[in-house]
C-alpha cells in the first residue's frame, strides 16, 4: 500500500517526524496558554483545570491522541537513530562538524531522551502523584528547589530540541525559500525562547514565592 | 595500407544526406543480435553508447574511471559551437564550416568538417531536450557568446562548466540505457589490447583496475572514444588518466595514426611552479580580451611587477601584432610567450611565465565591470596561486591542451582496421592542424550522437560477420600478450628499488624531451636529436623502472607504467611526423618554414595532406602514407595577424 | 606566490583490499612546498614510499581541477579538507602549518565499500541516476532548442543543482551517511526544467527508492552536506526533493 511504502522511505520517515513534531508544537501552544493562567493566580488555573475536566470525552480523546503522537515521534526518532548509526558501519577517527552551531542538531536524540524522561516524571507527578487539587499539587512540587531546577533544565532541553526541530520540520515539509528563510531563521530562535519563557518562569514564580 | 576516405560524391551540402541514403541499414529486429564495444565514456563515447543502445544494439561500454560521468570532457569550460544563427548575426552552416576549416589551417577534410557544421544544430536540440541547463536570455531563449575570436556569437554555454553539463546529459542518456539493460557498463577497466579475427576488430582485452584480472570481450564492432594523447608531455591540461594506450594498441594492430605531431598548446594556463607539479590548469582564453600581456624589457629583471615602470615593460604582442594585439590566435600567443621566456625575460620563480595584466582594464572600466566578466576566473586563479589578479598581474604560460592528431578515419569514422571506429578527440578528422575554441565538444557529440550510428549500421549491414566469442584463440593469444607485457613491466622491479627510477621520474623526462623538441616550434636539428635521445629514455624505462606491488591487484604505479610504456613508443611517431612535416601550420611553427617577418609559413604545394603512419613492427620505423587533401569549396589562404 | 616548506605528520588509513581489515599508518614528510596541492603532496609521499620499496597509498583522482569528482578523502574530520567549496585536488598546502598532523581517512559509508586505502566504490551513486536521473528522450527528433522558452532565473536555478560533481562528500560528511543532497540536486535540476515535467513523479519515486535501497542513511537535516559540498549545492534542493517525493507518493 502506498502509505506503508511512503512511511518506510527515508523521506517518509522524515515526514512522520515533522508531522508528529508539528502536532507536538500545537500541543505545547495549548499547554502554554493554559499554564499562562498561573501568571494570574493558582485559583484561576484551578478553575481552568476544573473546566477542562468537566468534559471527560475531550480529555480522553486529547490525551490518547497526544500519547499516540508522542509514541510515533519517539519510535520513529529512535528508529532513525538506529538505522543511521548502521549507515556508517565504520566511523571516522576524527569527528568534526563542518558547520557552526550544530550542537542542537547533533544532540536531538539526547535532548529528546531528556524530554521523554521529563514527560514521564511530569505526567506521573501531576496525575498519579496528584493528591488533592492540581493547584495544590503544583504549589507543593515547585516549592522544592530540586524539582523546580529539574523542570527548568528540562525546558532548556525543550528549547534546544525545538531550535533545530522547528526549522527541520519546515525543511522536511519543503519550506525553504530565500524570501522566507530569514523569517524562518528568526522564528527558530523566537519560538523555543517563547516556550522557555512561558514554561520556565512558572517554577521560578513559585520558587521565589510570588506564585499563589 | 590503403587510405580510402569514402567521401561521397556530389555537392558538399548534399554529401551527408546522400551518404545516409546509400548506407546500409540493419533491421530493427536484428540489431539486438549485434554487439558493439565502446571504449571511453566522454562526450563521444557516452553519446555513442546511448544512441546505439537506443537503436537496439547490445552495447558494452568501458571506462577507466569509477563512473562514466568522470571522463575528461567534463573539464571543458567555454562552450559548444552550433550554426543556429539565433543571434541573426550572419552565421550559417557554411560559415561554421569555413571558420573551422580555416581555423584548422586547411589540413582537414572538407566533407567531414561540413558534416560537423550540419549536425551541430541537432546537438543543441538534443542537449536541451535532455535537460542541459544552458544559459538563457531574460526572454527565455538560449544565450550565445562569441568565443575564440569568432566574428559571430555561436557558442552555447552553461556557465564555465559547459563540458560538465553536456557530459552529464550524455551520461544520463547512457544511464537510462544501462537501466534498460541494453548497455552493460564496465567501469574501472582499462583497455589493454585490441583483438582482430580475420583482419576485423572483434573485441578487446581489458584489465580490471581493482583486481588486476584480465578480461576478454567479443563484439561485432569496436568503437574507440579514448580521447587525446596530450599526457605524453607529462604536464598538460588533460586529466591524469588520459592516455594513448587504446589508440596505440590499435595502431600496432594495423590502424593508421594520422598527424601525431599536431598538438595544440594553449597560451593561458597557470604556470608550472615546481618539479612536483602534476598537471596544468587552463584559464579561459577570454581573459585576453581585457588583459595585456607583458614581460620586463630587460632579461633577468626580478623586480616586483608593480615596481617596473611602464617604459621598462615589453608589451610584445601589442608591438609585434599591432592590429590583433593581445588577441592573436592561440598558437601565436603561445609561441611568443615561449620566445620571451627563452630570451630570459620570463617572470615568476621558474622564469617560465609572462604577465597578463588587468590594471589598465580596471582603470578604464572599473573593478566591478572586470569582476563581473572574470570574477569566477580570478577566484579560480587565486585559489590555486594565492594571488589576486585585481592587485597583481596574473602569470600565465602555455600548456599542452588538445591533440588534433589521432587515429586515421574515413568518412564513416572507421579506421584502417575494418570494424574499428574512432570518435571524438581520439580520431584526427575535423580540426586539421588547429582546433577552434568550443569545437571539441561539438565534434565529440556529433560523432557520438549523429554519425557513428549510421556507420555502425552500414558496417554491420554490409559485412559478413561470423560468430565470434571470447573463446576464440585470438582472445587467448591477446590475453597472453598482455600478460607478458605486464610481466615485462614488472621485471625490472624484482631486485628492489635500489638505483631504480619511479614511473613519474621517467615520464617527466619524456615530457621534457617532447616539450623541448616537439612543442610550439620545431626544427630538423632538434627533432633528429630527440630521435637519438628517445631510445635512451626507453631503455632506461625498461631497465630501471621500479613498480611496487603485483599485477593482480589495484596497482596505480603499474597502471601508470603501462601507459608510459605506450607513450614512449608513441613519442617516436610524434617526432618523425614532426620531422617529416617541413612546414609551419596550425599550432606549430617549423623554424625552417617562416616568412620574412618570422611568421609561420604553410607549404600547400608539398604538405596539403594528412600524414598517416603505419606500424611496421618493433624497432622498425613507421611507414608514411599520405591522404591528399582536396579543396573544392574553399581556397586555402595564408593567415596574417600583423 | 610566496611559498615555503613545511613538515607534516600524516596518519593515513591503509587497507589492502575490500576484505582486509585496515588501520592507520603514520608517515612524516618534510620539505612540502606550500604551493603544492594536497594530491601533489600525496604524490610526493608516494614517490618517497616507492623509493623505499613500500606500497604507495592508493587514492582516486583524475582531472585535478575540481570538476570530475573523482578525488576525495576526509582530512582531520572534514570531507575534502578545511577550505570551503574546494575539492581535495584544489586544496593547497598553504592552508596547513608547519608541524601539523593530518589524519587522512577514506569517504566512509555503508554504501561506499573500500577497494583499497582511500579508494572507495561509489557506484551506488550511478545506480541512483540510472533509476531515473534523466529525461527519456532518444537521440534525434527533438524539437528546436528555442521551442520552449525557459526563464533565465529558472535555468540558473537548475544549473545551481546541476553543478553537482558526484564526488560523494555530502554522504561522507553526513552524520547519517545520507545521499539526499546528491539525489535532491538531480531531482531538482530536472523538475525545474520543462523538459523534466513528463517524468517528474516517476523520477522522484524511483530515485528516492533506489537511494534507500543502496544503504544510505536517513536525512535528519544536519546541513553537513551543504557545508562540505565543493560546488556549494544548497539544501534547498533537498527541500525541493521532499516536496517532489511527497507529491509523487500521495498524488501518484
Amino acid at each position: 500500500m502506498w502509505f506503508i511504502r511512503f512511511i518506510q522511505s527515508s523521506i517518509g520517515k522524515k515526514w512522520v517526524m515533522a508531522c508528529s513534531g508539528f502536532f507536538l508544537i500545537l500541543f505545547l501552544c495549548s499547554h502554554a496558554a493554559g499554564n499562562a493562567t498561573l501568571f494570574s493566580s493558582v485559583a484561576l488555573f484551578q478553575a481552568y483545570a476544573n473546566q477542562l475536566h468537566s468534559h471527560p470525552l475531550i480529555v480522553s480523546v486529547f490525551s490518547k491522541g497526544l500519547f499516540l503522537v508522542f509514541a510515533i515521534h519517539i519510535v520513529t526518532g529512535s528508529l532513525l537513530f538506529l538505522q543511521n548509526r548502521k549507515a556508517r558501519s565504520q566511523g571516522y577517527r576524527i569527528h568534526k562538524r563542518a558547520i557552526k552551531n550544530s550542537q542542537a542538531s547533533a544532540t536531538m536524540i539526547y535532548s529528546g531522551i531528556i524530554l521523554l524522561l521529563f514527560v514521564l516524571l511530569h505526567t506521573y507527578a501531576v496525575s498519579f502523584g496528584n493528591h488533592g487539587t492540581i493547584g495544590a499539587t503544583i504549589t507543593r512540587l515547585f516549592s522544592s528547589f530540586f524539582v523546580s531546577m529539574f523542570y527548568i533544565i528540562s525546558f532548556i532541553g525543550l528549547a534546544i530540541h525545538l531550535s533545530h526541530g522547528f526549522w527541520s520540520m519546515l525543511q522536511t515539509f519543503g519550506i525553504n525559500h530565500p524570501t522566507y528563510n530569514s523569517l524562518i531563521q528568526r522564528l527558530s530562535y523566537i519560538i523555543p525562547l517563547f516556550f522557555l519563557l512561558i514554561f520556565g518562569s512558572i517554577p521560578l514564580l513559585f520558587l521565589f514565592g510570588t506564585g499563589q | 595500407m590503403e587510405l580510402k576516405s569514402n567521401v561521397p560524391d556530389g555537392p558538399l551540402a548534399e554529401k551527408w544526406d546522400k551518404h545516409r541514403f546509400s548506407s546500409k541499414l540493419v533491421n530493427p529486429a536484428n540489431r539486438r543480435k549485434h554487439k558493439v564495444i565502446v571504449v571511453g565514456t566522454g562526450l563521444a563515447g557516452a553519446s555513442a553508447s546511448a544512441t546505439l543502445a537506443e537503436q537496439g544494439y547490445e552495447v558494452s561500454t568501458f571506462c577507466i574511471q569509477d563512473s562514466p560521468r568522470r571522463a575528461h570532457s567534463i573539464a571543458a569550460q567555454g562552450g559548444i559551437n552550433a550554426a543556429k544563427n539565433y543571434q541573426n548575426d550572419g552565421d550559417s552552416v557554411q560559415r561554421l564550416f569555413y571558420d573551422t576549416i580555416k581555423g584548422g589551417d586547411f589540413r582537414s577534410r572538407e566533407a567531414n568538417v561540413y558534416r560537423l557544421a550540419q549536425v551541430s544544430n541537432n546537438i543543441i536540440d538534443q542537449c536541451v531536450a535532455q535537460g542541459v541547463p544552458f544559459a538563457r536570455e531574460y526572454g527565455g531563449t538560449l544565450a550565445n557568446r562569441s568565443f575564440g575570436g569568432a566574428q559571430v556569437s555561436r557558442t552555447f554555454y552553461a556557465r564555465g562548466q559547459t563540458g560538465q553539463q553536456l557530459l552529464l546529459g550524455a551520461y544520463s542518456a547512457l544511464s537510462r540505457q544501462i537501466k534498460t539493460g541494453k548497455v552493460s557498463i564496465h567501469s574501472r577497466q582499462e583497455m589493454m589490447e585490441l583483438v582482430l579475427v580475420d583482419g576485423k576488430a572483434r573485441g578487446i582485452v581489458t584489465r580490471n583496475i581493482i583486481t588486476g584480472k584480465l578480461e576478454t570481450h567479443a563484439a561485432d564492432a569496436v568503437i574507440l572514444a579514448t580521447g587525446g594523447y596530450g599526457n605524453a608531455y607529462f604536464l598538460s591540461t588533460n586529466a591524469m588518466a588520459s592516455n594513448v594506450t587504446a589508440a596505440w594498441r590499435a595502431h600496432k594492430k594495423g590502424a593508421g595514426f594520422a598527424n601525431p605531431c599536431f598538438v595544440q598548446i594553449h597560451p593561458t594556463c597557470i604556470p608550472v611552479h615546481g618539479s612536483f607539479q602534476s598537471k596544468l590548469t587552463l584559464m579561459s582564453e577570454s581573459l585576453r580580451n581585457d588583459g595585456r600581456v607583458w614581460v620586463p624589457a630587460t632579461p633577468g629583471d626580478t623586480r616586483k611587477p608593480a615596481s617596473i615602470p611602464e617604459e621598462e615593460r615589453d608589451y610584445y604582442l601589442e608591438s609585434k601584432y599591432p592590429s590583433f594585439g593581445n588577441l592573436v590566435p592561440r598558437d601565436v600567443a603561445s609561441r611568443n610567450a615561449k620566445e620571451q621566456c627563452d630570451a630570459g625575460k620570463g617572470v615568476g620563480t621558474t622564469n617560465l611565465a609572462v604577465y597578463l595584466d588587468f590594471a589598465d582594464a580596471i582603470r578604464r572600466d572599473g573593478k566591478d565591470t572586470i569582476l563581473k566578466k572574470y570574477g569566477n576566473l580570478f577566484q579560480m586563479y587565486e585559489k590555486i596561486t594565492d594571488s589576486n589578479p585585481l592587485y597583481e598581474p596574473m602569470m600565465i604560460y602555455p600548456a599542452v591542451h588538445y591533440t588534433m592528431g589521432g587515429l586515421w578515419v574515413d568518412y564513416n569514422l572507421m579506421t584502417t582496421i575494418p570494424g574499428l571506429f574512432a570518435i571524438g578527440e581520439c580520431n584526427f578528422s575535423d580540426h586539421g592542424a588547429n582546433r577552434l575554441g568550443a569545437s571539441a565538444l561539438m565534434q565529440g557529440l556529433a560523432d557520438g550522437y549523429f554519425i557513428v550510428g549510421t556507420s555502425i549500421a552500414n558496417y554491420i549491414g554490409s559485412t559478413t560477420l561470423d560468430e565470434v566469442s571470447s573463446d576464440n584463440p585470438a582472445f587467448s593469444d591477446a590475453t597472453r600478450e598482455v600478460e607478458n607485457r605486464i610481466k615485462r613491466l614488472l621485471k625490472s622491479s624484482e631486485g628492489g628499488p635500489e638505483g631504480k627510477l619511479t614511473v613519474d621520474e621517467i615520464h617527466k623526462e619524456l615530457g621534457l624531451l617532447l616539450w623541448d623538441y616537439c612543442g610550439m616550434a620545431r626544427k630538423r636539428e632538434g627533432l633528429e636529436k630527440a630521435l637519438l635521445l628517445l631510445p635512451k629514455i626507453q631503455k632506461k624505462f625498461w631497465n630501471r623502472v621500479y613498480i611496487p606491488g603485483k599485477g593482480k591487484e589495484l596497482n596505480q604505479s603499474l597502471e601508470r607504467a603501462g601507459r608510459l610504456a605506450d607513450f614512449l613508443e608513441f613519442a617516436e611517431i610524434m617526432f618523425i611526423d614532426a620531422l617529416e612535416r617541413e612546414e609551419s601550420c596550425g599550432c606549430h611553427l617549423r623554424e625552417e618554414s617562416q616568412t620574412e617577418e618570422n611568421e609561420a609559413k604553410r607549404d600547400d604545394a608539398s604538405f596539403s595532406h594528412v600524414a598517416v603512419w603505419e606500424y611496421q613492427g618493433d624497432g622498425a620505423r613507421a611507414k608514411l602514407h599520405r591522404e591528399e587533401l582536396v579543396f573544392q569549396n574553399v581556397t586555402p589562404s595564408q593567415r596574417s595577424y600583423k | 606566490m610566496n611559498t615555503k616548506s613545511i613538515s607534516l605528520t600524516l596518519e593515513i588509513w591503509r587497507q589492502k583490499d575490500s576484505k582486509s581489515k585496515g588501520d592507520f599508518e603514520t608517515y612524516s614528510l618534510e620539505n612540502i612546498s606550500t604551493g603544492m596541492s594536497f594530491l601533489e603532496m600525496l604524490d610526493v609521499l608516494n614517490e618517497t614510499l616507492t623509493g623505499r620499496g613500500l606500497d604507495p597509498v592508493a587514492f582516486d583522482h583524475d582531472c585535478r581541477e575540481g570538476i570530475c569528482g573523482m578525488c576525495g578523502a576526509v582530512i582531520n574530520g572534514i570531507a575534502h579538507g578545511p577550505e570551503p567549496e574546494t575539492t581535495l585536488c584544489q586544496l593547497h598546502m598553504r592552508h596547513f602549518n608547519d608541524g601539523d598532523t593530518l589524519v587522512i581517512e577514506p569517504f566512509r559509508s555503508r554504501a561506499f565499500p573500500i577497494h583499497k586505502d582511500l579508494v572507495t566504490d561509489r557506484s551506488a551513486l550511478d545506480r541512483i541516476i540510472q533509476a531515473g536521473g534523466y529525461v527519456s528522450v532518444n537521440t534525434g527528433g527533438t524539437p528546436d532548442g528555442n521551442t520552449i522558452p525557459i526563464p533565465s532565473a529558472t535555468a540558473e536555478l537548475s544549473m545551481d543543482a546541476a553543478a553537482c560533481i558526484g564526488c560523494g562528500a555530502c554522504i561522507a560528511s553526513c552524520p547519517n551517511g545520507a545521499a539526499m543532497l546528491f539525489t535532491g540536486a538531480k531531482i531538482s535540476q530536472l523538475s525545474l526544467l520543462p523538459q523534466g515535467q513528463p517524468e517528474r513523479k516517476q523520477r522522484a519515486m524511483a530515485m528516492v527508492t533506489t537511494m534507500d535501497k543502496e544503504g544510505f542513511g536517513n536525512c535528519t537535516n544536519e546541513r553537513e552536506c551543504e557545508a562540505v559540498c565543493p560546488k556549494g549545492i544548497s539544501i534547498t534542493n533537498i527541500a525541493r526533493m521532499n516536496r517532489e517525493f511527497v507529491k509523487a507518493a500521495m498524488l501518484g
